[in-house]
């Protein structure tokens, strides 16, 4: 595995690994020859809402991907909570406390609200095959915890009156707020939203802003919004990492890159001209 | 469409235990306990006092034996069901586990290759018969322990791959087993399992369950090995806990994995599923049936094993009944196991003898062999036409019936996503250079980053930071921190 | 300071056996089989010859019909499962024609014009076979979930193998037929025999890769391939091209049935599904998809096979089946890409 080189603890920087939620040390991503993401190093704080952003292209999802443990960086290690997870495989990941939603809403949809949410707290579980078709008492309780719980959660995104609908039924709003509920349901520290508000009006983004600190606060957890849409995020973000073609280009506060002249490039000035040359 | 599963909106504390379902919960439960009771009475009590004609015309159409061939063969598919219907994971070589327990009975039941030994657990066979003869029961648990250790094993290195190779995986591990048996009268030079003759004269499922060694037992309890009629009973009573085990399996948490995996694996996993795991358990309980089975078949029906019974057909006719019966509906695979047992093994040359009776065709010879391209086409027309099979289970009418669009969109949107991705990567390493050096003006550091890394001293390295490297005074602007103060400085 | 602490770490990255035990093992593996290759050529020139010979000779009418299951997963991901049986279909439909219309006995320079024709109608029939069930079966499922036209697939397989089983068509056994090879022989292999596969195959594997890489048909493949709406919107005709690719596979084992029938002298209903799992996993041992290494693959597997069935340290033909099938599970824990194959990660 490769690392960064050890360097001098110089004081008064405090080692990123042991002070952030999750930190990704020095990223690089190569597919072949390509290099898809170049040395990226990135921190979520604890309780924070951070976004990572960038125009098409820029490996965000490459990125994205990396954190939640479906590509093994080429270079570099991610950390949660301390704890190197460079090579820990997604499921456990997710058991850790690294809960996603789905650009392209990715629920079961043969599964009822429920029983979407209750999927998501398997690894909380313990009971297996045996107490299961015997019906233990200790399953049972289980089950009956599991089932309030889920409830509950469903309760807390405002679609507690779908639990027994099939998610393929629920209106495109609320399959967004199942997709929270499922995820909320690991118990996360750290909340990874994909794209959370594509498809929504200003309105429903104003709310989803509100919606986001509530999550934050009420679950006690960090949430890192992954967008190209920069309206959105400089409302909600309390820090913001722009990506533009598998480079950090700037990292800071929203005014911060409103001001950034490679932001400003990136997303109106060389690729701008780019994209449309190819949509042509 | 049904928008609900069977459960209104209640605030109640379980699904199962909201009034309306109770009642049709039982219906199908109830249903099988007395079609099994009313064959045995039928067999047993009821034929013998009908009149000829219609005593000969159940005989022929519905003799005992097929009745009994038609629950083992329910084993198989709920077993089978377990893997493909509940985890969504097709396996084409089940008949391997049938196999194994084939030859576990055989193993444990039998006086295979002059076994000079002899070994007894709790059965009538007499006493001074050489050979090993442990009772049913038992040799039931252990062959579908050891079928689930195999699968298992088969399982493991396959499990963590794409489908479709495990479909083809497992047909190797069907062709493979049956060679190993074909060759096992020499295996390094020890006669394993007799080869191709197999192990024959195994003990019948009769002198087990209640009979142990004293005849003073009643007669409805110690079960003569050579009724076919008891043996209703016995399978059926099999039968009807692998019903129960598949019914209560998927309520719970592994049940629910299951189908979160059949749905969408990639989510199931990003959701703490263990797929590997998860999917094994699926693999190891459906093998722990056909272990089951297999038993059930070697000592309740044929009474003997044999290579050449274990053909990728076996495999296929299993997988077909799961299909036929409604993948993942327990009730309904236990029909369609009834109907192609019945079909395979008496149905069509009776079909046959009433063409020829009509119309003389001489169809009873010709019919029962084109039963691969009845069940081969048969095959192929549910998958066109009625995928959901004939009692479908209420979701995947739903995932059959219709092309999962949201899936679709995704995968659209994601090679559009990995296209622009990979693009903007080789406009960036190649023909865009200007652009990149142009990039490397604006940003210094950019151009920088390696050897910023390398010194690593001053800070925040190789990033560009807005609010300017190396100031460490950014307390104040911070808008969403000022914004919320109430939730505390987010950096520390 | 208030900035995001992200200036690096001193952790080390935690070093991981995994990895490094499943190299070693892979390794292990390959050398042990190396090893075997060794010992067999030193302990049995003779026979190791023989073998090398044979394996050629079966590892061509391999690639043949890797070639069919690569094409075909290669443009609409389905394993065709009847496509071996397609192959045993085509063996028998060229062993009737040269042995009981064309009046084919013992192998002369005669022969050659009935082995054209018989190479024509059987490619011809393949394809017609393979485009058939194309466009009754798997085309309506392409929208469908992916166990539904794998489960046909499995379906018409069974259809094959059970027409093959009448007795008018081939019966339930292997059905020997009176076709008598003549020449030189080496180390038990009928020089012939070698040179009439070879003769057959290269071209057309040749023609194979000139068409997918070459002409505009196989463009069109390749972008079906990669994707289907991409070029509908392109103006590629998908479904055409996908039943080209279907005729091409069909025409594949067409010939490699004409070949086998001619190698083996014998007809077999099973042949299909052994030979489809050999086929198949050399079409996974170069990479699914991926047309050289379907030859590759094929070639490689025919020797290993004949090395186990004729060399001096061979298991014998009683577990050739095993061995391939070890090979694939093998193949599946250590390199499931195959030789020229790329891994492919789902994207999200």
């Amino acid at each position: 595995m490769t690392q960064a080189p050890p360097r001098p603890e110089t004081a008064g920087t405090p080692d990123p690994v042991d002070v952030n939620a999750l930190y990704a040390d020095h990223i690089t991503i190569r597919f072949g020859g390509l290099v898809a993401v170049n040395d990226v190093s990135f921190a979520i704080p604890p309780r924070s809402v951070v976004s990572l952003i960038g125009p098409n292209g820029a490996g965000k999802t490459t990125f994205f991907n990396v954190l939640t443990g479906l590509y093994e960086p080429t270079e570099g290690a991610v950390f949660l909570e301390g704890r190197d997870i460079t090579v820990v495989p997604p499921h456990r990941r997710a058991a850790m406390g690294l809960a996603r939603t789905f650009q392209n809403i990715r629920l079961f949809n043969l599964m009822t609200a429920e029983e979407n949410v209750m999927v998501a707290m398997h690894s909380h579980l313990r009971s297996g095959i045996m107490s299961t078709v015997l019906r233990l008492p200790g399953q049972r309780r289980e089950e009956r915890e599991a089932r309030d719980a889920a409830r509950e959660l469903l309760e807390f995104v405002g679609i507690g009156k779908a639990e027994g609908e099939l998610a393929r039924n629920l209106s495109y709003g609320d399959q967004r707020r199942l997709e929270v509920a499922r995820a909320l349901a690991l118990r996360p520290k750290i909340l990874l939203l994909d794209e959370p508000t594509a498809g929504m009006n200003p309105q429903e983004s104003e709310l989803f802003n509100q919606f986001v600190y509530r999550v934050r606060d009420e679950k006690d957890l960090s949430v890192l919004l992954i967008e190209h849409d920069m309206s959105v995020i400089m409302k909600v973000s309390e820090r913001i990492t722009v990506l533009d073609r598998g480079n950090l280009i700037a990292e800071g506060t929203p005014d911060d890159i409103r001001n950034n002249q490679q932001v400003i490039e990136a997303y109106l000035g060389k690729t701008g001209t780019r994209e449309g040359r190819r949509r042509a | 469409m049904t928008t609900t599963l069977q459960r209104p909106p209640a605030t109640g504390r379980g699904p199962r235990r909201s009034g309306p379902g109770a009642v049709a919960r039982f219906r199908w439960p109830a249903g099988y306990v007395v079609v099994i009771v009313l064959l045995f009475l039928l067999y047993q009590s009821i034929l013998p006092t009908l009149v000829t004609p219609v005593a000969n015309g159940i005989a022929s159409w519905l003799p005992v034996a097929t009745i009994n061939e038609c629950l083992m063969w329910a084993i198989m598919a709920l077993g089978l069901n377990v893997v493909v219907g509940y985890a969504g994971l097709l396996d084409l070589g089940y008949v391997a586990f049938w196999a194994l327990g084939g030859y576990t009975a055989g193993w444990l039941m039998a006086a295979p290759f002059n076994w000079t030994w002899n070994v007894h657990l709790a059965t009538a066979v007499p006493g001074d018969y050489p050979g090993t003869h442990i009772n049913f029961w038992f040799v039931i648990i252990i062959a579908g322990v050891l079928c689930a250790i195999l699968g298992i094993i088969i399982g493991a290195p396959t499990l963590r791959l794409r489908g479709d190779y495990l479909a083809l995986v497992t047909l190797g591990f069907g062709e493979v087993i049956t060679q190993f048996f074909r060759n096992s009268n020499n295996i390094a030079g020890l006669n394993v399992a007799g080869g191709d003759g197999g192990i024959s004269s195994i003990d019948g499922i009769g002198t087990g369950p209640f009979h142990v060694v004293d005849k003073s037992v009643p007669q409805a309890l110690s079960i003569d090995s050579t009724s076919n009629t008891y043996k209703i009973l016995v399978l059926g009573l099999l039968v009807g806990v692998c019903i129960f085990v598949s019914l209560r399996i998927r309520e719970g948490r592994l049940g629910r994995a299951w189908l979160a995996i059949r749905e969408d694996e990639l989510a199931a996993s990003m959701m703490g599923v263990p797929l590997v795991r998860a999917k094994l358990s699926a693999y190891a309980v459906g093998a722990f049936f056909g272990g089951i089975g297999g038993v059930a078949n070697a000592s309740g029906i044929t009474g003997a094993v044999s290579p050449s019974g274990f053909d990728f057909g076996k495999s296929v006719l299993v997988l077909l009944m799961v299909v036929l019966g409604g993948m993942g509906n327990v009730w309904g695979v236990t029909i369609g196991a009834f109907l192609l047992a019945w079909l395979n093994g008496n149905g069509l040359k009776q079909i046959g003898v009433q063409l020829d009776s009509w119309f003389g065709w001489g169809a009873e010879t010709w019919l029962p062999r084109y039963n691969f391209v009845i069940l081969g086409l048969l095959l192929v027309l549910m998958m066109l036409f009625r995928r959901e099979g004939l009692i479908p289970e209420k979701r995947t009418k739903a995932l059959l019936r219709t092309p999962n669009r949201t899936e679709m969109e995704s995968v659209g949107a994601d090679i559009t996503e990995a296209e622009a991705e990979s693009e903007a990567a080789e406009a960036n390493s190649g023909d865009d250079a200007a652009i990149a050096s142009a990039a490397r003006d604006v940003s210094p550091v950019l151009g920088q980053a390696p050897s910023a890394r390398d010194d690593g001293a001053d800070g925040p390295d190789g990033v560009v930071r807005a609010d300017g490297a190396g100031t460490s005074d950014g307390t104040g602007a911070d808008p969403a921190a000022r914004r919320r103060d109430e939730t505390g400085d987010v950096s520390r | 300071m208030t900035a995001l602490a992200i200036g690096g770490t001193n952790r080390k990255a935690k070093i991981r056996l995994g990895p490094i035990v499943e190299r070693v093992l892979g390794i292990l593996i390959l050398l042990f089989a190396v090893y075997w290759i060794v010992i067999n050529a030193i302990d049995g020139p003779d026979q190791f010859v023989g073998s090398v010979l044979v394996g050629l000779q079966n590892g061509a009418l391999y690639a043949l019909v890797a070639l069919g299951y690569t094409m075909v997963y290669g443009i609409i991901e389905l394993i065709n499962f009847a496509h071996g049986d397609l192959f045993m279909l085509a063996s028998i439909v060229a062993a009737n024609l040269m042995v009981n219309v064309l009046g084919v006995g013992d192998l002369t320079t005669a022969t050659i014009l009935p082995l054209i024709v018989a190479l024509v109608v059987c490619m011809a029939f393949g394809a017609f076979v393979n485009v058939s069930a194309e466009f009754l079966a798997y085309r309506r499922l392409r929208t469908a979930p992916k166990l539904a036209p794998l489960m046909t697939a499995v379906g018409l397989s069974f259809v094959f193998r059970g027409i093959a089983q009448q007795d008018y068509i081939n019966g339930s056994t292997q059905k020997n037929w009176p076709v008598n090879w003549g020449g030189p022989i080496i180390e038990g292999v009928y020089v012939y025999k070698l040179l009439l596969v070879l003769v057959v195959t290269i071209p057309l594997l040749l023609a194979m890769t000139y068409i997918v890489a070459r002409t505009r048909r196989g463009k069109a493949m390749r972008a079906v391939a990669q994707d289907q709406d991409g070029a509908r919107l392109m103006g590629i005709n998908v479904n055409g091209t996908i039943s080209f690719t279907f005729a091409l596979g069909g025409a594949l084992a067409g010939a490699a049935g004409v070949l086998y029938f001619l190698v083996q002298t014998q007809t077999y209903y099973d042949t299909g599904t052994q030979l489809g799992l050999i086929a198949f996993t050399a079409a996974v041992l170069g990479g699914i998809g991926n047309l050289t290494g379907a030859v590759v693959g094929g070639v490689a597997i025919g020797l290993v096979q004949a090395l186990n069935e004729g060399g001096a340290h061979g298991l014998g033909s009683n577990w050739s089946q095993s061995l391939v099938f070890i090979i694939l599970i093998v193949l599946m824990v250590f390199k499931p890409e195959g030789i020229f194959g790329r891994r492919t990660t789902e994207k999200v």
